[in-house]
């Protein structure tokens, strides 16, 4: 296991470095350049020079590379150039509303696709589970994006019941007690948060069903079956603890969609994430924080593809974790 | 029954639960200094420290924090100095042709306590034209020599030349900075001073905090000396993209916007029976530019944009009137000249208009000039070269894509073939910089005088005149325009220059926008400077009996 591990996170330093050193020389050659000023006012040439000899932009991009990876090894990411402030400071402000949105999607995502999937397995090829069939395909094939907009216009613009956008009610919020606080703080996740987890449920469900079918037609649920077990007792205590093992593995590459995913929504939500955070640098042309966020997106996806195998392996001894 | 009465004792509890939850810490303000405005706009804060940036939202929060010497009423004229009002300069005068004096108000003061003083404007001035801070605003000082304090309280500005403008461009592009702060930092790393982060004005808003990339909150200093704002808080909060935004303050979330763009905006807005509309002269105008130069290579002329002929013939086939209705549905005009809605006195001026749309004349023009369908693919061809050329569109704006596609059509009809490249507005900027496009379409952002604005774009030594152009004549009515002694002389001056720059076709004037706000209906005494739509937010009321809980809380 300790050697597996080992390997495995060698295997996972190599894939960040390669992906940081991609995103490194395709922001550098993608058209647009830094510090220039909004659209439609005048630029100031000597500041822009002045600004881009102060970040060294204008040296030979390997010594630029060669540096930013020195800079990197002793954990410094840069200056932002759009926020004028450590690029450490600006991720480590938006990781905490990234993570609430991502974890709270997760968790719809699970509880609700496992739910959906388990009751469509139950009621296989009778007419709510083909009517749940396509319903979720039909949520499956949903961009993100749409569905977050749609939600957004009904339940935020039309019948005003939810906040359009941002972490917080920005005037009301220093002012709230505690508990006023946290329900300040529900509200505005419930959309952004259910937009993900929607999408996200609708594949796990599909997936859930067809495991826990799979594992139905086994014989140890027949033995189950035949020892006169209630339906529930078959699916809950011996069908879906096998069934869970494939769903388990998903949590894992969750994680992607959940980061592509937000960096749409934070977007449409003006939620103040990691990827509210990337989509405006990568306009500013912002070089350290897009690599940061790009840095801190393959962690976090290479890793979710570990924790993915160990829980799998956990769960089910049958798995062994071998190099 | 025992299950149904304990079912109710839950839902009663868990009511009871939310109502407490929900409970703020109720604010007790209910008079006239009460009112918390939302304002939504696009973009983010860089830093809060004027010289360093002039970008839209930057803009409207300086103008509560940082006052200049003396402002500009709306719609007033830039020449001389009728059309200014007293700010931090209580009073001025030209005591000879090239010296203008002011004296401060003496009732002043920053916002840490120490008053306005003469030092802080000469300290302005020379931060504002050093190169290391680089100011945007360091060629429009240019005119002045020198700014010197007499005493604490008297200003003394050296001019180098007398025009017509000298007071505009001596109150107008500089906000009062605070020496006792910011003496000690070193000009190089203004970029990154707190002071940025947390500045201390004299305007009538207070800093009080910011959460990068979010929001912006000012709150109101009570013993402001021109007298105490109504609003008791101002909040910004940035969104990515205008529908985002727009949708926020249609759904309450916000209470005002700078300006709604598209007609759909604008149907989405006067739907909404909280908001009030506010037109108001837009400050922006769109064009397609040429570039007369070779794509990537400017010492080569281009290959179709190098004659003026077809230029103009380009120019003569698009029908400017019916694309401005289609995309904006009688919320924009068609500029007689590269002209912002802002400056009214140019619009009404007779002999000036827009050139007509006629394809008879553009074909004529470009068969004349050699321009033929050899091969009848549809497009024109001259010595194996076609007219066909690229325009960079930037993806952020929905009416510049819409008028892309109808420019295609309309310049198709003539022989001429457009490509579109959609591309971000970073990309396009490089590419304009660098010369590598064949045209653009632009939307250019004004000062309330062309003066400024048309030499640095048209000009042929403007630092924006990314397609070349370059007559001497054009520069000559622009310079005699800026030194106009008044408006009339100027408007002669202008008209002639417009004219020229009619002939010469160095691009496509398409439309300057009209603007429209959409706020809040309980805010009243809304008054929009064209200029700068907040600039008097401070003079702006939520009557007592309008406020809500959002506008009392936390007093």
């Amino acid at each position: 296991m300790t050697a597996w591990l080992l390997r495995r996170l060698a295997a996972a330093f190599a894939i960040v470095l390669a992906v940081v050193s991609f995103a490194f020389i395709a922001i550098h050659l993608a058209p647009g350049t830094p510090f220039l000023p909004e659209e439609g006012r005048p630029i100031n040439p000597a500041a822009v020079a002045r600004l881009r000899a102060e970040f060294g932009l204008d040296r030979p991009l390997p010594e630029q590379y060669v540096r930013y990876l020195a800079a990197l090894a002793h954990g410094d990411l840069g200056e932002s150039f759009s926020q004028r402030r450590p690029v450490s400071q600006a991720i480590a402000s938006a990781i905490p509303s990234t993570v609430r949105l991502a974890g709270a999607a997760l968790v719809i995502d699970f509880l609700l696709g496992i739910a959906l999937g388990v009751f469509q397995a139950a009621r296989a090829r009778r007419r709510s589970d083909a009517a749940l069939t396509s319903a979720t395909l039909f949520l499956y094939s949903l961009p993100v994006f749409w569905l977050g907009l749609v939600l957004l216009l009904v339940f935020g613009q039309w019948l005003h019941w939810l906040p359009v956008g941002g972490e917080t009610d920005v005037v009301l919020y220093p002012y709230l007690s505690f508990f006023g606080r946290l329900f300040d703080r529900l509200k505005h996740l419930a959309l952004p948060a259910l937009t993900l987890g929607v999408i996200g449920a609708a594949g796990t469900a599909r997936f859930q069903r067809a495991a826990l079918l799979e594992v139905l037609g086994q014989d140890f649920i027949r033995t189950a079956r035949a020892k006169g077990l209630t339906q529930s007792a078959v699916l809950v205590r011996h069908a879906l603890r096998d069934a869970l093992l494939p769903v388990i593995a998903l949590l894992g590459l969750a994680l992607p969609f959940l980061l592509t995913g937000a960096v749409l929504i934070e977007t449409v939500f003006a939620w103040p994430g990691l990827g509210k955070l990337a989509t405006d640098a990568i306009a500013a042309r912002d070089y350290p924080l897009v690599l940061a966020a790009t840095l801190l997106a393959s962690v976090a996806v290479v890793l979710g593809s570990l924790v993915a195998d160990v829980l799998t392996a956990l769960a089910d001894p049958r798995v062994r974790l071998t190099a | 029954m025992l299950a149904t009465r304990s079912q109710s004792s839950a839902v009663a509890l868990t009511l009871s639960l939310l109502a407490a939850i929900a409970c703020t810490r109720r604010g007790g303000c209910r008079d006239e200094y009460c009112g918390t405005l939302v304002v939504t706009a696009t973009g983010s804060i860089t830093t809060l420290l004027p010289p360093l940036s002039d970008a839209a939202a930057e803009r409207d929060i300086f103008d509560q924090i940082f006052l200049r010497l003396a402002d500009l009423k709306a719609g007033a004229s830039t020449i001389g100095d009728s059309g200014f009002v007293p700010q931090l300069a209580r009073s001025w005068e030209w005591t000879d042709p090239l010296t203008l004096t002011f004296h401060l108000d003496p009732r002043a003061r920053w916002q840490d306590g120490p008053p306005v003083t003469a030092t802080d404007v000469q300290f302005t001035y020379e931060s504002y034209v050093d190169t290391l801070v680089s100011s945007a605003d360091m060629t429009t000082l240019s005119h002045i020599a020198s700014v010197t304090a007499l005493d604490s309280l008297t200003a003394v500005f050296k001019f180098k030349d007398r025009y017509p403008e000298a007071f505009f461009d001596a109150t107008f592009h500089m906000r009062i900075l605070p020496e006792h702060v910011l003496r000690n930092v070193p000009r190089a790393e203004w970029r990154t001073t707190p002071f940025g982060r947390s500045p201390i004005g004299n305007g009538p808003y207070r800093f009080l905090r910011m959460v990068p990339g979010q929001s912006v909150e000012l709150v109101a200093d009570s013993g402001f000396f021109l007298g105490r704002p109504h609003l008791r808080r101002l909040i910004w909060r940035f969104a990515t993209d205008l529908p985002v935004a727009v949708t926020q303050v249609i759904a309450g979330d916000a209470d005002a916007i700078e300006v709604l763009v598209s007609p759909p905006n604008i149907q989405r807005a006067e739907a909404t029976p909280h908001l009030a509309l506010y037109p108001y002269a837009g400050g922006t105008y769109t064009f397609m530019r040429f570039n007369l130069r070779a794509n990537g290579n400017a010492t080569r002329p281009h290959p179709l944009f190098a004659d003026p002929d077809v230029r103009r013939a380009l120019v003569l086939a698009t029908d400017r009137a019916s694309m401005v209705q289609s995309v904006y549905a009688g919320h924009a005009k068609v500029p007689p000249g590269p002209i912002a809605q802002m400056w009214t006195w140019l619009w009404d001026i007779p002999g000036l208009a827009p050139p007509p749309f006629d394809t008879t004349q553009a074909s004529q023009l470009l068969t004349m000039r050699g321009w033929r369908d050899t091969n009848g693919d549809g497009i024109r061809d001259r010595a194996g070269v076609r007219l066909s050329f690229h325009v960079a569109v930037p993806t952020t704006s929905a009416g510049r894509k819409q008028y892309a596609r109808l420019l295609q059509e309309q310049l198709r009809a003539v022989g001429a073939e457009l490509v579109i490249d959609e591309m971000d507005n970073a990309a396009l900027s490089e590419h304009e910089h660098a010369g590598t496009f064949d045209a653009a379409l632009e939307s250019w952002q004004t000062d309330p005088t062309p003066s400024s604005g048309v030499p640095q774009i048209w000009g042929s030594a403007g630092g924006s005149n990314y397609g070349h152009y370059a007559n001497a004549t054009f520069d000559r009515y622009v310079a005699a325009a800026a030194k106009a002694p008044d408006p009339s002389a100027a408007r002669a001056d202008w008209v002639a220059a417009f004219a020229t720059l009619d002939r010469d076709a160095p691009g496509i004037m398409l439309y300057a926008l009209d603007n429209v706000a959409a706020v809040d209906k309980r805010v009243t005494d809304v008054q929009v400077r064209p200029d700068s739509w907040l600039a008097l937010v401070r003079n702006w009321r939520i009557p007592p009996d309008q406020l809500n809980e959002r506008d009392r809380v936390g007093h």
